[in-house]
């Protein structure tokens, strides 16, 4: 339990940061033109991407591995395995948010092989740093059970320098014996039968769009001020009419009964099932997911000093293996990005309980799903200034 | 020849000690000098263009004060920064109203009665820096919860018992920062107290001063400087914090103070120049508290020796 808490709460803080981070590059555009991501931005003057791939057939190094990752956020079985099959060690160095990461990897406080968890935003820096190498893809044999929508993503045209490894959308966790789950929308954190137990996520992009979606609004990526300020605003609500908490603590407060309803991220209601207290049935736990939702992911990319480039190419290979995906999920508790590993899927094997379908994302809710783009640095700043409004209490 | 005898020894001794304070001066620019004036080149510089990190501008005459302007606008407004600022001085006030209420009777007796047990009883207040700070937080999560200790007593003593501390309350952040800083001030007011001129209270009392106005009349009066610096070294950290609130109030707006808005710049932003203007405006404003800490204890020592 521990090490999931510990998990949960760095994935909270990592997409907090690494969002809002990466918001603000300079090449990027805003406003929500799904056709242009970082990629297509790429080769302006101030880029460093390095764009040589390892070549082919070479054997693997004699390692040990060196991976940068969020702490627990890989099965020690998975790893062991990997050892066992390959005869090498790997060596973990964690860190805590993807600000730390960028950080440490730029400054080469860290040097590493593997950065397995890096957030869509921050990956631009990473690509445009020169800090990570394009993927040579004829080591990652298992790369064709990548969900499709996932193949050839907005933040890296064609997966030239990433795999997916997680998936989630945002939407509202809630107590099941104390709300209707039909009626559950976004309405209901303003809903005030449910004031002092409601919360929103600590983050600035899913808590501004959330206010978006909830009047109807499906650009999540806007600059036109008067829509982040009436956002800002409407949160602002909150704060006297709800009571609300800003937080990422919803995958323990909703089963210990603390919270009855909170804005979460769709991985934090399956790791609610482990903080429910002894004798309580899952039933008790809900999760409503919009449609289309605001779909987030993790990233591995392989580092470009890396001194064991085609171990770390077969540890991605090894974990978007469907069987290992599965055994890789059932620690981690965030979806796996594989086809197949779906909603019905996991059901049928009872690792998800029926009532919490909706927290297993389709290939088609994936793909449908909103994205938080990078914005430029001027449309940033007025996210922040409405997000630091509304938490300042003014 | 006795002057210029004498003079020797004196300016020898001199230099032996400038030479002993070097570390202290080599210290204080290496880890408050420097670091400030860093925080001045952040606030004041540009950020990389691709990893939109900060990129300070070590020379003045580069420095852009733009995000400076911006900061201080926001800051005069009471419906933005304003408010967080606001909230913050008085949450300071309180707690350390409460910790003068529970300190100065704990450090007065420690100094002038606790004789024997002296040493005991200071080691009970090192004590709670054995504990690490996040341990003791949420060990009053704890007791204020719903079903807590502290709602229980109030139960039994009939004063409410289904009091909702942790769900945005002041009150609970008011405590837990008088409960985290209180060795702070209990300390140098102890050894304030533990210098006080006895003869000028048994003076008092000779003069027929009952205990109350002797205590009032000379005890208090005396123990002033004391007070003013066990107060700054307590509010000095208690401004800069940004985490006994999230453990208390989960992170409610009704309850931000500026430490927490200055760590959402700096750490969960890429306007690290936002950030670092906020320190600097907070610096400012507690440079007028020891401003004035300074004036009262110059004041004081001129007054002694005349």
């Amino acid at each position: 339990l521990d090490s999931r808490f510990t998990r949960r709460q760095v994935i909270g803080g990592s997409t907090r940061l690494g969002l809002a981070l990466a918001a603000g590059l300079p090449l990027l555009q805003a406003c929500g033109d799904d056709d242009s991501g970082p990629s297509s931005a790429a080769g302006g003057p101030d880029s460093r991407r390095d764009t040589t791939t390892i070549a082919d057939g070479l054997s693997p190094e004699a390692g040990p591995l060196r991976i940068f990752d969020y702490d627990a956020y890989v099965a020690p079985d998975i790893v062991a395995a990997f050892e066992e099959k390959y005869g090498v060690k790997v060596e973990i160095t964690i860190f805590t948010s993807d600000d730390e990461a960028i950080s440490k990897l730029a400054s080469g406080a860290v040097e590493t092989d593997l950065h397995k968890s890096a957030g869509t935003s921050t990956l631009f820096k990473l690509i445009e740093s020169g800090l990570i190498q394009p993927l040579n893809k004829t080591y990652l044999t298992n790369i064709g059970n990548v969900v499709a929508s996932l193949r050839d993503p907005y933040y890296d045209k064609g997966g030239a320098y990433s795999v997916p490894y997680t998936v989630f959308g945002t939407g509202i966790g809630f107590r099941a014996d104390k709300v209707d789950p039909a009626s559950v929308s976004w309405e209901t954190l303003w809903n005030t039968e449910y004031k002092g137990a409601a919360s929103i996520l600590d983050d600035v992009r899913e808590g501004l769009s959330m206010a978006m979606m909830r009047k109807g609004l499906t650009d999540v990526n806007t600059g036109d001020p008067a829509v982040i300020k009436q956002a800002g605003e409407d949160l602002s609500e909150l704060t006297n009419l709800m009571n609300i908490k800003v937080e990422i603590e919803g995958y323990h407060t909703i089963p210990e009964g603390v919270t009855t309803v909170a804005h979460t991220w769709s991985g934090d209601m399956l790791g609610a099932l482990q903080y429910l207290p002894e004798g309580t049935s899952s039933d008790v736990l809900g999760y409503w997911l919009p449609d289309p939702a605001l779909v987030n992911n993790d990233v591995m990319c392989v580092m470009t000093k890396a001194k064991n480039p085609v171990l770390a190419h077969l540890f991605i290979d090894f974990l978007i293996d469907k069987t290992n995906a599965v055994t890789n999920f059932q620690f981690v508790g965030y979806q796996p990005a594989i086809d197949g590993v779906d909603g019905q899927s996991l059901i049928d094997q009872g690792l998800v309980p029926e009532n919490l379908r909706s927290c297993v994302l389709s290939s088609d809710q994936i793909g449908k799903g909103y994205r938080s783009l990078q914005l430029t640095p001027d449309v940033e700043a007025l996210w922040n200034e409405a997000w630091s409004k509304f938490t300042a209490g003014g | 020849v006795a002057n210029a005898a004498g003079a020797a020894p004196g300016g020898h001794r001199n230099g032996f000690w400038g030479f002993l304070s070097a570390p202290g001066v080599a210290w204080l620019i290496a880890l408050f000098v420097v670091p400030f004036y860093a925080v001045a080149a952040v606030a004041f510089g540009r950020v990389d263009p691709i990893l939109r990190t900060a990129d300070p501008v070590w020379s003045p005459l580069e420095w852009n004060f733009s995000a400076m302007s911006h900061v201080l606008d926001r800051v005069f407004d009471p419906d933005d920064l304003g408010a967080a600022f606001i909230r913050t001085f008085a949450y300071v006030g309180g707690a350390l109203a409460l910790c003068c209420l529970v300190g100065y009777p704990v450090a007065y007796y420690v100094a002038r009665y606790a004789s024997r047990w002296r040493g005991v009883l200071l080691a009970a207040l090192v004590l709670p820096f054995w504990i690490s700070y996040l341990m003791r937080m949420l060990a009053w999560v704890n007791l204020l919860q719903v079903d807590g200790y502290i709602n229980r007593v109030l139960g039994w003593l009939h004063l409410g018992g289904s009091r909702q501390w942790l769900n945005g309350s002041w009150p609970a952040v008011v405590i837990g920062l008088a409960y985290g800083y209180i060795p702070f001030f209990i300390l140098p007011l102890y050894a304030a107290l533990e210098r006080l001129d006895k003869r000028l209270i048994e003076a008092g009392r000779d003069l027929g001063g009952s205990p109350a106005r002797v205590f009032r009349r000379v005890t208090l009066p005396l123990s002033v400087p004391g007070l003013i610096a066990a107060s700054v070294i307590t509010v000095l950290p208690m401004f800069g914090d940004y985490y006994t609130n999230g453990f208390l109030t989960s992170g409610s707006p009704r309850t931000e103070m500026i430490g927490n808005q200055i760590e959402f710049y700096l750490r969960g932003t890429s306007q690290p120049q936002t950030g670092a203007s906020l320190v600097l405006i907070l610096s400012a404003m507690l440079l007028v508290l020891m401003t004035y800490y300074l004036v009262v204890t110059v004041r004081a020592q001129r007054s002694v020796a005349t």
